[in-house]
Formats: C-alpha cells, structure tokens, sequence
C-alpha cells in the first residue's frame, strides 16, 4: 500500500494541470468522493456544509441527515473543547470509534467530510 | 229606561276566513234584555270588541365571524436532501483536495490497525444469567383452567398482554375468556391484578398490539371473530368487531398481524389467518365494524408442486393456515405456516383468484408461490428473520425447528428440540444468530448459532409440572425482557443475560455466512 504524502496543492493522482472550474469542478467532485467510497471497508461517505445541511451523499436521506446534525454539533464542540484548553490549537480530524465501526469526520471552515468505515476486526 | 244587563248571553264568535292565521280577531256580541221582560227582542243591541293587533317582529341572533381552528399530529414526513447547486462545487472541489489525502491516509490505518483489538467496553451493567422478573397471572382465569395463548408487548415496551383461551379443545366451546394487560412500568405493580382485564365471550387464540397506538390491541377468537380492544378504556374497550357474517372466519382464528394499509402508511389493517385456509384483511370502519378490503383462500389444488406433499384426505380442499409472518425487508412477502406441517411463500400482490367456494364480499385470491418441504406435523409457528432477507424458521408438533431459506424448498437446517410439540419460534430482534423456542415441556429454549447449532445454549424451565409453554415474544424496545405464556394460566417475563441482548461486532456476516454454507 503506498503512502501517500501530504504535499499541499498536489494531487498525487491527477496527471494533468487543474481542470477549468465549472463542469470540470463537479466531475473532480465526483471522482474524489466515489475514490473515498471505494476505499476498503467504507460504508459511506457525505459532505456537510456549515449550517450542517447534507449536499453530498452516498446513505439514504433520513440515515444522512441523521448523521449531518448530530456529527455537525459534535464537531463544532470538539472544537471549542480543543480551543478552550490551548487557544493557539485547532482542531485537524474527528475520529468516533464505536462497536460496529469508525466514523471519520474532516472538519474545515466550510464543509465537513463524513466517512463510515467498518474496520476490519 | 235603564237597560240592565239580566240574564245576558255572551256569544263568542269567531271571524271567518283568516284561519291559521295569526291576528285574529274576536267579536263579542252582548245580547241585552231590558228588565221587563216584554218583548225581549226589542232593545237589542249589538256591540263588537276586538284586540288590537298584536304586533309582533322577527329578530334573529347569530354569531356572524367565526374561525374554524384544527390541531393534528401528522405523521413525520422524511426529510431530503436539498438538491446541490452547481454554485458551491469549485470550493466544495477545492475541500476535497485539501482532506482527500489525509482522509485516505486514516482509512488505512484504520483498516490494517490492530489498537483496538479484543478491546471492549461495558456500558450496562453485566447479567449473566437469565433471571425471572415477573410471575403474572389473573386468579379467575387461572381458576377455570384457561391456558395464556398468546402474550403480546406494545409499542413502547411497557405494558405486556396476554390472551386465556384453550388450546386443547376440539369442539366449540362457549367458554367465557379474559385479555389482561400489565403495565410493568407502573409503581406497585400487582402480578394478580393486571392493569387492565377485558371480558370475552369466546376463548381468544392471538393477539397483538398496534404497531404505533399503545393501547389498541387485536385480537382472534375461536368462533373466528376479529375483535380490536382500547385496553386504556375500561368501560368500554371493544373498539371494532367483525361480528358473524358471510365473510368472517369459520373456525378458529391462530394469528392476526397488523399490517400498514397499501397507500397510508401511518393507517394499519390487521390481517387474520385460521384453519378454514382464509387469510383475511380488515379495515376498521367508523361504525365500531371491521370491514373486509381483502382475501387470500389457500386451495389444495392450487398450491405450487414444487415439494412432494401428502396426498389430502378426500373432499378437502382447504388447507388451514396456522401461523403467519411477514417479511421485514419486502412487506408484501409474508410466510404461512399449515396444518400439513409444509410453509408456504406467499406475496400479497398475487393476481390469481382462488378456486373455492367460500362466500365472500371480496374476490379472494391464490397467495401461493412456493411450498417449502414439509415438517412431520402442523406447524405451530413461524418467524421471518429480522437481520437477513431469506430465513425464516418454522416449529412444528414434530418437536423440530426447521432453518429456511426463502431460495430454496428444502430446510437448510432440522433441530429437534423436543420430544413433545413446539408451540412457538421468535427470532430475536438484537442478536442476529439468536432465536428462542417454547416447548410442550414447560421449557424456553435459547439457541446461539453462533456457539452451537446443536443443543440449546440456555433452557428455561418455566413450568415446575411439565405442563407447555404455549406461546412466548420479545419485547423489541427493551431488548433484554422475554414474555412467555404456559398452561398454568401464567405469563413469566424473562430477564436475558447480557450475552443475548448486545450484538457483537460481525454478527449480520456471520448470519449471511451461515445462511451461504448451510446452503451449499
């Protein structure tokens, strides 16, 4: 398995030069979260914006927007929690290990990325 | 000369004509007599009076504003993911950039990661092993020998109902029967009063509660009645009845189910089966009458011969359904369990008319697709796995449990689990690999496929004389309880172990990995 490196502004896996924005933005949209979903052992994968609405999805609606509001809410206080006790920190990923399996939260300024994994036990 | 009034007569007359109406007007005519008497008719006079008209007005009151104001609760409507716009995408595209790599990075750590292994945590207090909490009974039933048919828990979880009758008569019987319900969550919870006690004419064969109503519950008789109790409404709890008509049950009603209705899900019908080979859907009309919408009839003739099956006693043609259950991942897929001891795949969505002579308001149709191979006797129970779309278990009075697959007509799996009869199977709805047995000797059979799938892993002993437990269920919200009924007249309600109630962390692929192997 290789190891990705976490050059900033590289995509190790595009060859060409960064796609026009528009039409050529959604189908880069696409193309990485359908990447994410095919990942080993991923049950599903969701994008949330910063009101904590869903505007990508793989899950059905209810199980999704259940997901949205309660990991929005989560993360928005594990932020402060991380802010409280060190101002100068932040907070980088989100991680809730639970009997059936690991969810993955990518917090940003904007959006939040979701990610169900089933790990292999 | 003075005229004095002697010997007067006063005539009343009325006026003609305005009859009915309503000034009228009185005329009153003093005939006069003078004193002497000498011709009487010489100083006559005549006078009239009349009232004034009386006058009279019309007034009318009526509030002239109004507002029509209505309060209903609606059944929650799902809510969707609004549509994206095209807008958001280069930033959107530009966020996946930024995590992308650092997500993938963690999906695989995660997934070659051993940190967590064997690591587990207690939550809930541990119960290792199975306890009984409540010992319920009504003294009255228990008095006249009535056996506990058929327990039921409501939607919440809190109250348990069970249902007298008798399962061991073999003609009609005018035996007067009672459903009681208990509500276990209630401080100073009496096991011999129960919190509600309805009175039934007939012995009551099944029960169940409304899937979202706590308090109603259905219920089938032996005279093949379908009767719907409010158990909150102690004056008057029956709520509907099918009463006796053409279109009711002709013999003893073993099951009903509610069902959500085709087009309002948050509406439910219930769905009754008994021997005379109906299966029967109701609708509750507003004038406290169940109505029939819809009919299955099971023909001998018209089952599918796929699995080689006696050869019915000559002139019968129906064949008597005995348990059903539906299927949780296609709601239109139900199993039936029969008196030949062979289930049978049925859809409600069959087209085709049933050939039987049986009066009915309602066209009935064939529900048939697939008979399944059969047990050594009639089924008793059957129940639809919860977990996994294809199995389905049957107990029958040959004491074995058959393992299904929907796929297939032949069992996957034979258990024999007594040497007497199984009255009732129930999967469990938390544990996917765990269901539970009632057997003809006092006993409640709990199976782990997961540890064995050869012998019991626990067995209850309910009844101290042997005598059957008839009927048993789980309670869906709170998944450590178990009801089950026995002979004694008594419902016993089980506290499960910890090892029953929580799912461990690969149980639904064990499920589907036993289902494949057994099948092969």
């Amino acid at each position: 398995m290789t190891e990705w490196t976490n050059e900033p502004g590289l995509c190790p896996l595009r060859s060409s030069g960064p796609r026009p924005a528009g039409l050529g933005a959604q189908a880069e949209v696409e193309e990485t979260l359908k990447r994410i979903q095919s990942h080993k052992g991923v049950i599903g994968t969701m994008v949330v914006n910063a009101e904590g609405i869903p505007i990508r999805t793989t899950l059905d609606n209810s199980t999704t927007v259940q997901y949205a509001g309660l990991l929005h809410q989560l993360t928005v206080k594990a932020r402060s929690t991380v802010r409280d006790i060190d101002p100068q920190n932040d907070l980088t990923f989100l991680r809730i290990r639970s009997k059936k399996h690991e969810i993955m939260v990518a917090p940003d300024k904007e959006y939040l990325l979701i990610v169900i994994q089933n790990p292999c036990e | 000369m003075n005229t004095e009034i002697q010997d007067s007569q006063a005539r009343i007359t009325k006026e003609e004509g305005k009859e009915g109406a309503f000034e009228k007007t009185w005329s009153i005519s003093f005939c006069t007599h003078s004193g002497k008497r000498r011709s009487s008719l010489k100083n006559l006079k005549k006078r009239s009076c009349q009232t004034a008209s009386i006058s009279t007005a019309e007034k009318a009151a009526q509030t002239r504003k109004h507002v029509d104001a209505q309060v209903q609760t609606e059944a929650p409507v799902p809510v969707s993911v609004p549509p994206t716009s095209l807008h958001d995408d280069p930033r959107l595209a530009a966020f996946l950039r930024r995590v992308e790599a650092m997500v993938i990075r963690e999906l695989n750590k995660n997934w070659q990661s051993h940190a967590f292994d064997g690591f587990e945590v207690n939550w809930t207090e541990q119960q290792p092993t199975v306890t009984c909490l409540h010992t319920l009974g009504y003294p009255p039933a228990q008095g006249q020998g009535l056996h506990v048919t058929s327990v039921s828990w409501n939607t919440t979880g809190s109250v348990v109902a069970c249902a007298y009758g008798r399962l061991d008569d073999g003609d009609w019987s005018t035996l007067k029967s009672f459903v009681c319900a208990w509500n276990l969550d209630r401080r100073g919870l009496n096991p011999r009063q129960p919190s509600a006690v309805v009175e039934v004419p007939s012995a009551v064969m099944c029960l169940a509660f409304h899937p979202t109503q706590p308090s109603h519950v259905a219920g089938g008789l032996y005279s093949g009645e379908v009767l719907v109790w409010d158990v909150s409404n102690p004056e008057d709890p029956l709520l509907w009845r099918t009463g006796l008509t053409d279109d009711t049950h002709t013999d003893p009603v073993y099951q009903v189910v509610w069902l959500p209705e085709p087009r309002h899900s948050h509406r439910f019908q219930v769905l009754s089966v008994a021997t005379d080979g109906k299966v029967l859907l109701w609708q509750g009309l507003g004038a406290g009458q169940l109505q029939l919408t819809d009919g299955f009839a099971l023909v001998v003739q018209q089952l599918p011969r796929n699995a080689k099956l006696k050869k019915p006693p000559r002139g019968e043609t129906e064949v008597g359904a005995t348990a059903v259950a539906f299927s949780s991942f296609d709601p239109r897929l139900f199993v039936l369990g029969t008196e030949g001891g062979f289930p049978l795949k049925c859809s409600l969505a069959a087209e085709e008319a049933a050939l039987t002579r049986m009066p009915s308001s309602v066209p009935l149709r064939a529900p048939a697709q697939l008979t399944f191979s059969p047990h050594g006797g009639p089924i008793y129970s059957v129940s639809c796995s919860p977990f996994h779309r294809n199995l389905f278990l049957s107990a029958g009075t040959d004491g074995h449990i058959h393992l299904y697959s929907m796929l297939q007509a032949q069992p996957l799996a034979s258990l024999q689990l007594s040497h007497k009869y199984l009255f009732a199977v129930r999967w469990s709805p938390v544990r996917p690999l765990v269901f539970a047995a009632a057997s003809g000797e006092g006993d409640v059979q709990l199976f782990d496929l997961q540890k064995s799938s050869q012998k019991p892993t626990v067995s209850i002993k309910q009844t101290q004389d042997e005598s059957p437990v008839y009927c048993l269920e789980f309670n869906c919200q709170r998944t450590q309880l178990l009801a089950a009924g026995d002979a004694e007249g008594t419902v016993k309600v089980w506290q499960l172990s910890t090892e029953f109630t929580e799912q461990g962390p690969r149980e639904t692929e064990d499920l589907e990995q036993l289902a494949a192997e057994v099948a092969t």
